[in-house]
């Protein structure tokens, strides 16, 4: 068993690994910047070590002054949370050649899945239903047949991006030619490969994810999924557990494609399969993220499971740990990210929290690194909070997180609060009419 | 922009004067912060975010703070067999080697920026910094 774990992050994700350890009898390291001296999980954990300045190249992706603070207090392992270096294959290689353990799949999983061509090659070879789509487009006039190939619309994605960065929607030829160039500078800015690829265009699909943990012992468990159809920009805002789109058949039929899949690739730690759902209700692979995810704790709440407690057990080397062989979703939960943004125009709104008073009562649970008289900075993600409610129906999970945002107060900065508001008073919400064009299509 | 004493004093004499909480001064790739809390009237703290050891200046401590640029085991010297590369009383010029901040087996000389001497050593050879804590403080003549 670790003694010591040094927890590589900052924010609610910091906290969320902090208390699985502490629960564990784990002591915990924090780390932080210069600004993130009164941080919450600096102020939590059992010892705190300041890596570097505000720029988080210089202190969260700092991956020497990381290892070096694991030296220097004598830390067993390390979890990097998700985000910063938790999809960096080096830094988990890093972490083994000092003899730290790195909590999450193997450097060589995260390179399987990290490049979008490759996974999409590998889980068609492992017999996932793959979104069709091209080989990488070499030049303008490949890119060019390719995409015609394909058929319009398209959408050209960035084979180092994921998460939703790095895409455009294409519904023309000479739109095609109009971006492409500077889709393919815009992608070696981002992520340092400029390789593009197009992915046949879904109209109005629906995100459904599954959540999957696999121990060094071969074991691999699908723990059902989440659709996380409600996003701005490509980036996910309202998360749900269950999909109210997948009948009980293709839930348990994708759940043992699935687990044969990731079965063969002798997957170790938690990890997320991103799919999209087509009008029809058929599902293709969108990307693997070999992390532990934002969403992750509507999963835990369906399923009575601590997720991130079962990837301390496994990176100790013991078997995954389930309260019943087979789990179900036992009611419905949903989780709201709120934000520190304008909530008409989405800009960023840093600044001091001046009061804080989050939602309780039976079935809200919050998972947030802030607290009042804190100064959010500028420097880092904007997420505040998750909001995250689980109640028999979807129905009562709806009406317990309108009461709770309703109680929610955050003063002092903006949030998105009031969009979240709008979102579950919608009836196409209310009724389950969701996709990813949500808040394109109702402008709630 | 290399912020030199005299002007960070300047800065700290305007934040005073002027009674100001908080200055902020941005140039090339340096950024310095001067702030107080409007309670504690006479003691404005220094934050700065150079690549180089920072400077930390108190009125009411002569000298400035050498900083560690990283996180890691602070060494005295370059070997154990070796001489410190400074004592107490030592004067220094831009360039010395004042110690070693060991990182990832690593051994990151940290030198002097200034022209001085070498008032107090701060911390206990062998023993842990974070990135930020002071090293050396150095009075100047």
């Amino acid at each position: 068993m670790f003694e010591k774990v040094l927890i590589a992050n900052r924010g609610e994700i910091a906290l969320r690994v902090l208390r699985s350890c502490h629960e564990r009898g784990v002591r915990t390291v924090a780390v932080h910047s210069e600004i993130d001296t009164e941080a919450l999980h600096t102020r939590l954990a059992d010892e705190a070590i300041c890596i570097g300045p505000d720029d988080p190249r210089r202190s969260y992706l700092n991956i020497p002054a990381i290892i070096a603070a694991a030296e220097i207090t004598g830390a067993d392992a390390i979890h990097p949370g998700y985000g910063f270096l938790a999809e960096n294959p080096e830094f988990a290689e890093t972490c083994a050649q000092c003899g730290l353990k790195f909590i999450g799949p193997t450097p060589g999983q995260i390179r399987q899945w990290g490049d979008k061509v490759k996974s999409r090659a590998l889980a068609r070879s492992l017999g996932l239903p793959v979104l069709e789509g091209t080989e990488l487009a070499t030049n303008m006039d490949d890119a060019v047949d390719k995409a015609t190939a394909l058929g319009f619309p398209v959408v050209l994605k960035a084979s180092g991006g994921g998460g939703g960065r790095g895409m455009h929607v294409i519904q023309t030829e000479e739109q095609l030619r109009a971006v492409f160039q500077a889709a393919r500078s815009e992608a070696r800015a981002a992520f340092g490969n400029e390789e593009l690829y197009f992915e046949k265009l879904i109209e109005r699909p629906r995100h459904v994810e599954f959540q999957i943990l696999g121990d060094e012992h071969g074991n691999i468990h699908v723990l059902g999924e989440r659709d996380c159809s409600i996003q701005r920009r490509h980036q996910k805002i309202i998360e749900e557990a269950p999909s109210i789109a997948l009948s009980d058949e293709l839930r348990s039929d994708m759940a043992s494609t699935i687990r044969r899949a990731m079965k063969e690739t002798g997957y170790v730690s938690a990890g997320t399969l991103e799919f999209l759902m087509d009008e029809t209700g058929s599902l293709t692979f969108l990307e693997m993220n070999p992390r532990i995810q934002v969403e992750h704790p509507v999963t835990e709440l369906v399923m009575g499971i601590d997720l991130v407690a079962e990837q301390i057990r496994i990176a100790e080397g013991l078997p995954i740990e389930l309260p019943a062989p087979n789990l179900a979703p036992r009611g419905h939960a949903i989780e709201c990210r709120i934000n520190a943004e304008d909530p008409d125009t989405f800009a960023p709104s840093p600044g001091t929290i001046t009061e804080f008073h989050m939602a309780g009562g039976t079935g809200v649970r919050v998972d947030s690194g802030v607290y009042g008289g804190w100064r959010v900075p500028p420097h880092y993600d904007p997420l505040v909070a998750k909001l995250i409610v689980h109640g028999p129906t979807r129905a009562h999970a709806i009406a317990k997180m309108r009461r709770s945002l309703a109680e929610t107060i955050i003063g002092g900065i903006r949030t998105n609060i009031p969009l979240h508001r709008r979102i579950l008073e919608h009836p196409a919400f209310e009724e389950g009419r969701i996709s990813t064009r949500f808040l394109d299509e109702f402008s709630p | 922009m290399k912020l030199n004493w005299d002007q960070l004093r300047e800065l700290i004499q305007l934040l005073d004067e002027a009674n100001l909480t908080e200055i902020e001064v941005k140039q090339d790739d340096q950024r310095i912060r001067l702030r107080r809390e409007p309670a504690a009237a006479q003691a404005p703290s220094v934050a700065t975010d150079p690549a180089e050891p920072a400077a930390t200046a108190e009125p009411q401590t002569k000298g400035i703070f050498v900083t560690s640029p990283f996180v890691g085991t602070f060494y005295r010297a370059a070997s154990p067999d070796d001489d410190a590369f400074v004592e107490v009383g030592d004067r220094i010029a831009p360039g010395a080697v004042l110690c070693i901040v060991e990182a990832m087996k690593l051994m990151n000389e940290i030198e002097a920026e200034i022209e001085g001497e070498i008032a107090e050593i701060l911390v206990e050879n062998g023993k842990p910094v974070e990135y930020g804590d002071r090293l050396f403080r150095i009075e100047i003549a």
